[in-house]
């Protein structure tokens, strides 16, 4: 067991220095050149030159790999500027620490996403689970057509719509702003809701299907109808026999889906106006704003192959099939 | 006033983009009186550039600078030509000049204070103009590097010590050596590099986190990109300064807010809404503030600047006059208004010059009905040039929804020559150094111009002067170079009369014109929707980002 | 990691992983259109789905009809002096203009979703081709083959699903110049939509390598490469169609967000995604600017999935079987 950890932590690595590398790599062909951008509108080649040598941008691409990694882990030196671990350096657009940014905006899609998942998951597995018990009734089928539904919507028309409404129209909620939540907690509230339901609606839709499907399965099963012959009572059965396997690979979908909106959801975060991860990284796709889009990359990716690696070993941890043939 | 003005290029385009001033027509709503206290908010949707008066030079930090900083002299506070008359800020008068206007002197006021308490002496003010050389520092204004005398290896306080071209032989005297005579000194001291900033201070970053004010004003809190937070500076005293009237007891922006989503709180004027100001609206917001009540307190005028296509005459076709004549009648500029926002954000342009310029006058070199240009004699003359087949024509482009629709407008209109204009997006964050470099410039690019000062001084010369094309930062997009302009240029720089010098401006608008060497194409005009709580609000002429900050206050400071 | 920019997940995609690949004969293709042909909604769909399709292939032809190109201005239908608002209610909806104009310009709404069914459908169907070529035959490799081609393979699905895809498309996008915008779009989409389909394809394959069937051509003389595609293909076609049909929709999503966004076709192209984008400033006063592309969009986009869904439970009726 142990051992598998440890190679599936060594493979996080290794990929994580793989995406590194290539977005590195990546955005120094593709971008315009980043003395250009710093130095701005009123620019001088001494300037330019001189920004360049701070960045160390005249020295070979993999010498410069190598300092940004160093970064990360110990801190390195722009010029006299001391950038303390871990550096993901400096904003072009505002000279901000790259790494005070993210921490500053982290919470924000936190909230979002945490949010969401509690609101996806009540609504997506309980709504799933009363389809299944219920197969074949009407309820059934209208919320198997909702679902789809929800599932076709397109997020950011989802959004649009929802602000439309409920801001504009009706006036029920204000104006999207994101006060903390120890400031004034129906505020923080009402901003966070339609982000909530927007993300929440195209995944619950689909884990209400997953659920449903996987429980009808697992109904179905050998097992289950001993438990019936035995004389078994139907809750009963539902908790212990037919949850588990249904939910185990929901559990596997849902830590991936939690993890890649821990990177920030970017289109949702944008429309609502909401200062997360996701908006910073929209903004700094815009501007070109190198050193943040680099960390962005980053951060989303590592989110999501640490969740990997945790659904994987809350898999092995929750069905024992899998644990035997590990 | 600005005789001898002929700076080298590098005069900078300030962001022209609608988001306005202008003196022609303010409504009367918001003008009444303000009074004292309450908290301005400021709605906005980018952030401001920098805090440190050396660095920032845009129509949108100028502006918030009169706040937090003094200069030893600054403009008006009032709409139309009063606000952009200079008048003594920290120095007593617009100064002194001796040895035929080489040498000027500016004595500072008493009781003059930074909001450390420490008093502002001229040893201050040089340490702030001195930061001007620095290569890191001084990217902002140009005008005092290009006008003060320096050795040429000053590198600024920080790296190459004192300068001993400007002189303090006491604390309230300051002594300037020009490089030139030049009359209008008095108004380049109101540039944002005469901030005084306190000897020793302000290296590196320090001033853009947390600027030491000299105004009324000072940093509370800053987020940049979400928020930003002023309180009254205590140690500015209200006898010393004529022209702030500092009636809000703070000012609160909020920015990375979203266009659409600012002009719908402003249009519902919801809680602290209603004690806000923001930018020029969408076109979008235009047909839904048309009631009585948003009519009201809706603010618009001129913003000043010149928007135009820029044709590149080193390439071919366009080296050719005749091609550039038929672009000039193929464009429709009825369309190209449209897509900024109609009649209400902009009026077509005709001239170079927009009518805020003295001097300008009104007239069409290429006219057509309506404006939605004239595709037959367009046709006439590229069949003329021996060009009726048509040709491609490459437009740069910022990839920015306003101009990519003008970029969409222009190719339409010139489709029908089988001229194919083909869009070249480039990124905004470089877009102007592109376009600023012969030798990655294409055939067109949209851009637009604002002048320093409203004078054909700051228009005409640095666009059309052949002799201040450069190889990067040029402004001379259309690369023109001919003999007969640049002599008027140099025969008008010596003209002592000023308003003789403004009418020669107009004439020679007509004379490049001739040349067709860019399309004007708007005068973009701003729309503004301010609060209803909103008070002493105007249109700052000086100021291409709206309202004048020093003058707006709350009506009723009791909400 | 699931893209869900349109709104559906990948997960959805991995949600057919579940069905194990047929024992017996595989589910003909007969079966699957008879299924839907009975159902009504399975056939209002492809109602739906079959004019899209023609509104793409036939855009010139109807819009000669209709009389407006997707690129012409019309002043006249909107309204200089308050901004651009089209004339007439419902954002201009009359006889000469069937869906309204665009506000600020004036270009004829029926034409521009007519050519941006053009541009969904293209893209979509292209990416899908790709991404299932490219899905299939790694993913039967790796499954196939194991060893070091199945460690290779895997490790480039890990490397490519752990990038944040929306954040890569855009920065890519982005920064790289107008050029042959269509073909970058669908190059950038399959090349991170590929390893979903891979995966799914190379566990099927696994377990398929080992039944006995394969066993028996082999003995029987089959080289490997008549293996793969004369046992084991035919027998992931019910996956294959599947996961095919469900990623249509996905990728129209994708496009529609990425020019959403502002970075899939470069103006004036128009797509339903920039149509949207465009239209949210005015949805206060031109509500169907807003309203039709976005009812085009979700309805071709559920019409797919619905489907889609179909034709996997009939898949998985034949797997039952």
């Amino acid at each position: 067991m142990m051992r598998y950890v440890i190679g599936r932590l060594g493979g996080v690595v290794v990929i994580l220095l793989a995406v590194c590398l290539f977005t590195y790599l990546i955005f120094f062909k593709l971008s315009p050149d980043p003395a250009v951008m710093i130095c701005g509108k009123t620019c001088t080649p001494e300037r330019i030159d001189s920004i360049r040598d701070v960045l160390g941008l005249n020295q070979p691409i993999l010498t410069q790999f190598w300092e940004f990694l160093q970064g990360i882990f110990v801190g390195r030196e722009y010029g006299t500027v001391h950038c303390p671990a871990p550096c993901l350096g400096y904003s072009f657009q505002t000279n901000e620490s790259v790494w005070a940014m993210i921490t500053a905006r982290l919470p924000v899609s936190v909230t979002v996403a945490v949010g969401a998942a509690v609101l996806w998951l009540l609504a997506g597995v309980i709504g799933g689970l009363i389809s299944a018990i219920k197969q074949g009734t009407w309820w059934d089928r209208t919320a198997m057509a909702l679902a789809l539904g929800g599932v076709s919507v397109p997020n950011y028309v989802l959004a649009l719509v929802l602000q439309y409404v409920l801001v504009v129209k009706l006036q029920v909620l204000p104006f999207p702003s994101a006060p903390a939540f120890a400031d004034n907690p129906v505020l923080w509230f009402e901003a966070y809701i339609m982000p909530w339901t927007v993300l929440a609606v195209g995944y619950a839709c689909l884990y209400a299907r997953l659920t449903r499907s996987n429980v009808i399965d697992t109904l179905s099963e050998n097992y289950f109808r001993t438990a019936r012959a035995k004389g078994l009572s139907r809750p009963l059965i539902l908790r212990r026999h037919a949850l588990r396997p249904a939910l185990t690979p929901i559990t596997t979908i849902f830590g991936m889906d939690f993890a890649g909106l821990l990177g920030g959801a970017l289109i949702t975060e944008t429309v609502f106006g909401l200062n997360g991860i996701g908006k910073m990284a929209a903004d700094s796709i815009a501007k070109n704003d190198q050193p943040v889009i680099m960390a962005v990359t980053l951060l989303a990716a590592f989110f999501v192959v640490i969740g990997n690696v945790v659904v994987d070993l809350v898999y092995i941890a929750l069905d024992p099939r899998v644990r035997v043939t590990q | 006033m600005l005789v001898g003005l002929v700076l080298s290029g590098t005069l900078a385009l300030s962001a022209c983009s609608g988001n306005a001033t202008g003196a022609a027509d303010s409504s009367a709503g918001p003008g009444g009186k303000a009074a004292q206290g309450g908290t301005l908010q400021v709605l906005a949707n980018a952030g401001f550039s920098h805090l440190d008066p050396a660095r920032g030079f845009d129509g949108g930090v100028n502006n918030v600078y009169r706040l937090i900083y003094r200069t030893l002299t600054t403009q008006g506070a009032a709409p139309g030509a009063e606000g952009t008359k200079i008048v003594p800020d920290l120095a007593t008068d617009t100064g002194q000049q001796s040895d035929g206007g080489k040498t000027w002197t500016f004595t500072l006021k008493d009781g003059l204070f930074f909001e450390t308490g420490a008093p502002i002496t001229s040893a201050d003010v040089k340490w702030g103009v001195s930061r001007a050389w620095d290569p890191e520092l001084g990217i902002g204004s140009p005008y005092a590097k290009q006008i003060i005398d320096a050795p040429a290896t000053y590198q600024g306080p920080y790296k190459s010590g004192d300068l001993s071209t400007i002189q303090t032989p006491d604390a309230k005297t300051i002594v300037f050596h020009l490089k030139k005579p030049y009359a209008d000194f008095g108004s380049v001291v109101a540039q944002n590099t005469f901030v005084p900033v306190p000897k020793g201070q302000g290296a590196g970053n320090q001033l853009d986190s947390k600027p030491i004010a000299s105004g009324p004003y000072k940093l509370a809190e800053y987020k940049p990109g979400a928020s930003l937070k002023l309180v009254r500076n205590d140690k500015w005293d209200k006898k010393t300064d004529s022209v702030r009237a500092a009636n809000p007891d703070g000012f609160q922006w909020t920015f990375g807010l979203d266009p659409a989503t600012i002009d719908e709180r402003m249009i519902a004027g919801q809680g602290t809404d209603s004690d806000a100001i923001a930018g020029t609206v969408q076109a979008a917001s235009i047909a839904r503030i048309q009631t009585p009540q948003l009519k009201q307190r809706t603010m618009s005028g001129l913003s000043g600047c010149t928007t135009y296509m820029g044709l590149n005459t080193t390439k071919k076709p366009l080296n050719n006059l005749k091609v550039r004549q038929a672009i000039e009648y193929a464009v429709n500029k009825q369309t190209v208004r449209d897509a900024v926002g109609g009649s209400t954000l902009a009026d077509i342009a005709t001239s170079i010059q927009p009518p805020t310029v003295a001097g300008r006058e009104d007239y069409d070199p290429y006219p057509s009905a309506d404006h939605k240009g004239d595709i037959e004699k367009a046709r006439a003359l590229l069949t003329e040039a021996g060009y009726g087949g048509g040709f491609t024509l490459t437009l740069d482009s910022r990839t920015q929804p306003k101009m990519q629709a003008m970029s969409v407008a222009i190719q339409q209109a010139l489709e029908p020559l089988k001229i194919t204009v083909k869009i070249n997006p480039i990124d905004t964050s470089t877009y102007y150094e592109v376009i600023g470099t012969p030798s990655q410039q294409k055939d067109a690019a949209i851009t637009g111009w604002c002048p320093d000062w409203p004078s054909g001084a700051t228009f005409l010369p640095p666009l059309f002067d052949g002799r201040l094309i450069t190889p990067k930062g040029n402004s001379n997009l259309a690369q023109l170079n001919d003999p007969g302009v640049n002599a008027k240029i140099d025969e008008i720089a010596k003209l002592t009369d000023v308003n003789a010098a403004n009418k020669a401006y107009g004439d020679l608008d007509k004379q490049i014109m001739a040349l067709a060497p860019v399309v004007p194409l708007l005068y973009e005009k701003g729309l503004m929707l301010v609060g209803s709580n909103i008070a002493g609000a105007y249109l700052h002429d000086g100021f291409s980002g709206g309202i004048d900050l020093v003058s707006v206050g709350l009506a009723d400071a009791g909400k | 990691m699931t893209a869900t920019i349109g709104g559906t997940s990948t997960a959805l995609v991995e949600e057919v992983g579940t069905p194990a690949p047929a024992g017996g004969p595989p589910t003909s293709t007969r079966r699957i259109l008879t299924t839907i042909t009975r159902d009504k909604g399975a056939l209002a769909c492809v109602l739906f789905l079959a004019i899209v399709v023609l509104m793409a292939v036939a855009a010139p032809l109807i819009t000669k009809l209709s009389g407006w190109g997707p690129y012409q201005f019309d002043s006249a239908a909107i309204n200089s002096d308050l901004g651009g608002v089209p004339h007439g209610a419902l954002g201009g909806i009359s006889g000469k203009h069937w869906f309204g104009v665009e506000p600020q310009n004036g270009r004829d709404i029926f034409a521009r979703i007519v050519y941006g069914a053009r541009v969904s459908i293209t893209i979509s169907l292209s990416a899908t081709l790709l991404t299932g070529v490219l899905g299939v035959v790694l993913g039967m490799l790796a499954g196939f083959y194991r060893g070091w081609v199945d460690q290779v393979i895997s490790r480039l699905m890990d490397f490519l699903m752990a990038f944040p895809a929306l954040i890569f498309m855009i920065a890519i996008l982005s920064s790289l110049p107008a050029g042959n915008r269509p073909v970058l779009l669908v190059v950038v989409i399959s090349a991170f939509g590929w390893p979903y389909l891979a995966r799914v394809i190379r566990g099927q394959t696994m377990t398929l390598a080992n039944r006995e069937f394969v066993e028996a051509a082999r003995a029987s003389g089959a080289k490997d490469v008549q293996v793969v595609f004369r046992e084991i293909l035919p027998n992931l076609r019910g996956s294959i169609i599947v996961m095919t049909t469900l990623a249509i929709p996905g990728y129209i999503g994708t496009e529609a967000g990425l020019s959403f966004l502002g970075v899939g076709v470069s103006p004036p192209t128009a797509s339903w995604g920039q149509m949207i984008s465009s239209s949210v400033s005015w949805y206060s006063v031109d509500p169907m600017f807003f309203a039709i592309p976005g009812a085009f969009l979700f309805l071709t986009v559920l019409s797919l999935t619905v489907l889609g869904d179909k034709i996997r439970s009939v898949v998985d009726q034949g797997a039952a079987a």
